[in-house]
């Protein structure tokens, strides 16, 4: 849990987490049924977390932040008839937010290289970039991560939230823009909520189907119409104009086989049938797109390298969530404008039309003034709102307020008084 | 009444609303129907009862020659089932139930299901006639009605990344669609036991003798349909496939996404604890509690979904190669919770040692099993 744990705790990050809880209006503090809500907090320093509260009002929450300027902040996306008890049969359970999770740190991008690294904790092996699931040298698994948050990462996890909501929310669910909350993490990623009626009553096997259809798992292309005539008949499949992930396999192949070199069909389907393809590309792809679309439009490929291509074609198209937060029924989650103890940015709500030109790194920063003394350990490049510092190691600086917390907070400062 | 409806269709679905409507219409009550004038209706309850026991071929009948009786004899025969506090009574005439209407509402018109579906089970749906290029799809189901119902089932078909999903609608035939409402209604009946309503139910004094016949019944059942398990797992009656798992395991080999769900599966069933499962784990290299624990839970029905799942057949355990060395009993068997539960009955004297120390049973369960 970021920001608790064992890590030192700093007077002065407490005092300023108390500061903006104090300048903060609590009307910012409202969820969807506020009372029903269970509340937990985390504070610095601490392992555990106080869980099973209940507020009665915002203006009562934002008190006891200001009173206890914990490290994180979290309710729960369950509604319960007594939140406040603490046994959870006896919360009385009335239904849940759909809730999805999009972390950056479980999602492969190049940027890692650049500023993480990790170490076997057995033999000490290490590397830079997305942590091995085994140590190359010793095959243990206890692999410790340094990892960093870059611009290029949330930009990944950006591109991700918008397709789960424009590929998947929208047209597929149904689910309207004003039925759903984006907001920035405080940290690594972004958050979704679907508020709608219609999921608040949905079981853990239902949402389990619901994580399933967007990271597109059991997905089977027979079960959407790729099926051949029998006696060697044409092939018949799917149309891209079709619903769901009937219509997204045939969009998916189509700009796979469009888009992709000779080499990586190859890689697909094996030479003969990929340079077949590749010759007739204009053709192929033309027939595909007819009403009703030729899936055999042409000779020299079998409905089974069609549903290789599918398959791997449709494996672009996934979503890449969190499942476990998707499915939990009672899930805590970071309460919006709270503040994140590993970093020190806030939780921001982020409207979908303001979701394109949102600056985490700045958007979220919730300290504009004052400046900190601090002594870097060691970081990479890092960018606070305007601010930019390092790499850097083992070097004193002033810098502005959220760059300051925001290192001390991640470990990775100290402040210098 | 629904005018779409006939009274030979309550009779047909005696669950429906209008089912109820029309019963409360005659301002009948249960001890009502204990009259001589109603024995009729009884009879019909208590042979609905125990048909749903004895199951077989076309385990729930009908009889459309006396609609009334019919219809009203439903309820009756519910009150038996709940009353009998028989968990497995209950799953058993849920099931008969369920099977039976399914096969009448595959042959029912697109428009009847879905006036079925919306006024007795609330569900949001419209006809549709949506033509692909194998199949037309009749109904568009809401996703959440639709999520409320289809995990149950376990075919990739009914996974909702292989449905055709559109603007918060599932897409269904007709089959699928009378599938899903039957299954809804093995759902409720299940559910409903265990309200509060049907666990203080009490059945009228007068009923009390066609309940004892009907346990007398379930008592010589008993052995074909046991459910529940003894306490305490008994390792001999693990079938072999179970017992290469768990050795493989011991060994500190890393199992196969299969033989891990085989064997998580087989012993929360067979009533292991998640924590007696993990013991298992703990000696693979790549062990991950906490990972596990997640998974294990999962498979529980603990966390997030409401269903246990339960071990695959010998066919698919066959086919990905865990079924090694079948003994005798296995030729019997075509599920190893079977074997498990056969085993377990005969005791450990006909059980031949085949563990990979001989030992043989002796533990708790094993022979108090024998009455
Ligand atoms: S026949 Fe069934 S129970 Fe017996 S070993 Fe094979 S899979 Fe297991
Ligand atoms: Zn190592
Ligand atoms: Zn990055």
């Amino acid at each position: 849990m970021g920001g608790g744990g064992a890590g030192r705790v700093h007077k002065v990050v407490i005092d300023e987490f108390r500061n903006y809880y104090s300048r903060l209006p609590a009307e910012q503090l409202d969820v969807k049924d506020f009372v029903k809500r269970e509340y937990a907090m985390l504070h610095f320093g601490d392992q555990t977390m106080v869980r099973h509260l209940r507020f009665d009002s915002t203006s009562e929450l934002r008190r006891r932040l200001v009173e206890e300027a914990p490290a994180n902040v979290y309710y729960s996306s369950a509604y319960y008839r007594d939140p406040q008890a603490d046994d959870m049969n006896a919360k009385g359970w009335e239904g849940a937010d759909l809730i999805f999770d999009i972390d950056a740190d479980h999602i492969r991008t190049d940027c890692k290289e650049s500023h993480d690294t990790w170490a076997c904790l057995d033999c000490g092996c290490r590397g830079r970039g997305f942590p091995p699931e085994a140590c190359p040298k010793c095959g243990m698994k206890k692999i410790d991560t340094v990892t960093w948050v870059c611009e290029g990462c949330l930009d990944t996890a950006k591109a991700e939230i918008f397709k789960l909501i424009d590929e998947f929310m929208v047209p597929d669910f149904g689910v309207a823009l004003g039925e759903i909350e984006i907001c920035f993490s405080g940290h690594r990623g972004y958050h979704l909520h679907v508020l709608s009626d219609s999921v608040r009553g949905l079981a853990g096997d239902g949402r389990r189907e619901i994580a399933d259809y967007v990271r597109g798992i059991g997905l089977d292309p027979k079960e959407h119409g790729f099926r051949q005539v029998p006696g060697n008949g044409p092939i018949l499949g799917p149309d891209m104009r079709d619903g769901g992930w009937r219509g997204k396999i045939a969009r998916a192949i189509y700009e796979f086989v469009s888009g992709r070199s000779q080499e990586e069909l190859r890689a697909v389907v094996g030479p003969v049938v990929a340079d077949t393809i590749t010759k007739s590309k204009e053709k192929f792809l033309q027939s595909i797109s007819d009403t009703p679309p030729h899936w055999g439009g042409m000779r020299g490929y079998s409905l089974e390298s069609l549903l290789k291509i599918a398959n791997a074609a449709a494996k672009e198209h996934v979503c890449n969530i969190d499942e476990r937060v998707t499915l939990d029924v009672k899930r805590l989650i970071r309460q919006p404008n709270s503040l994140h103890g590993k970093s020190a940015l806030k939780t921001a709500e982020v409207s979908y039309s303001d979701l394109e030109h949102f600056d985490p790194l700045k958007d979220a920063v919730a300290f504009n003034s004052g400046s900190i003394k601090i002594y870097v350990k060691e970081i990479p490049r890092v960018r606070i709102g305007d601010c930019e510092v390092g790499p850097a190691k083992g070097t004193e600086m002033e810098v502005p307020m959220a760059m300051g917390l925001y290192l001390i907070c991640k470990g990775a400062a100290d402040p210098r008084l | 009444m629904s005018k779409m409806l006939t009274k030979e269709d309550l009779a047909k679905y005696p669950f429906l609303d209008q089912s109820a409507a029309f019963i409360a219409g005659y301002n009948l009550t249960l001890s009502d129907l204990t009259a001589p004038a109603y024995s009729g209706v009884v009879d019909r309850a208590v042979e609905r009862v125990r048909r749903s026991i004895e199951g077989g071929a076309g385990a729930a009948t009908l009889n459309l020659g006396d609609t009334e009786t019919e219809i009203l004899s439903y309820p009756l025969a519910l009150a038996l089932v709940y009353a009998s506090g028989a968990r497995w009574l209950v799953n058993r005439f849920a099931t008969s139930e369920a099977k039976r209407c399914e096969e009448l509402l595959k042959m029912e018109a697109a428009p009847k299901l879905a006036e079925i579906a919306k006024s007795s089970f609330g569900w949001k749906v419209d006809l549709e006639d949506l033509r692909l290029e194998w199949e037309r799809l009749t109904f568009r189901l809401g996703l959440a009605d639709y999520l409320e119902v289809a995990p149950q089932f376990h075919s990739p078909s009914w996974k909702l990344t292989n449905k055709y999903v559109d603007k918060g609608y599932v897409f269904l035939d007709t089959k699928d669609f009378s599938r899903l409402l039957a299954e809804n209604l093995k759902l409720r009946i299940i559910r409903k036991s265990g309200e509060e309503e049907a666990k203080n139910f009490e059945l009228p004094a007068a009923l009390q003798p066609h309940l004892s016949g009907i346990l007398g019944l379930l008592e010589g059942k008993k052995e074909l349909y046991e459910d529940e398990f003894p306490e305490g797992v008994v390792d001999e009656a693990r079938p072999p496939c179970i017992v290469a798992i768990a050795n493989d395991l011991r060994a500190g080999k890393s199992l196969s996404h299969m033989a891990r769900f085989a064997i998580t599966t087989f012993m929360l069933n067979v009533g292991e604890s998640v924590d007696g499962v993990l013991k298992l784990f703990s000696n693979v290299a790549d062990f991950d509690e906490g990972k596990a624990r997640y998974q294990v839970e999962h498979i529980a029905g603990m966390t997030g979904s409401r269903t246990k799942y339960a071990p695959p057949k010998c066919e698919v355990l066959r086919s990905f190669g865990l079924c090694v060395e079948p003994d005798k009993l296995c030729a019997t068997v075509s599920h190893p919770l079977n074997y498990y539960k056969r085993r377990v009955r005969a005791g450990p004297a006909t059980s031949a040692p085949r563990g990979e120390d001989g030992r043989r049973g002796g533990r708790k369960g094993a022979q108090g099993r024998h009455r």
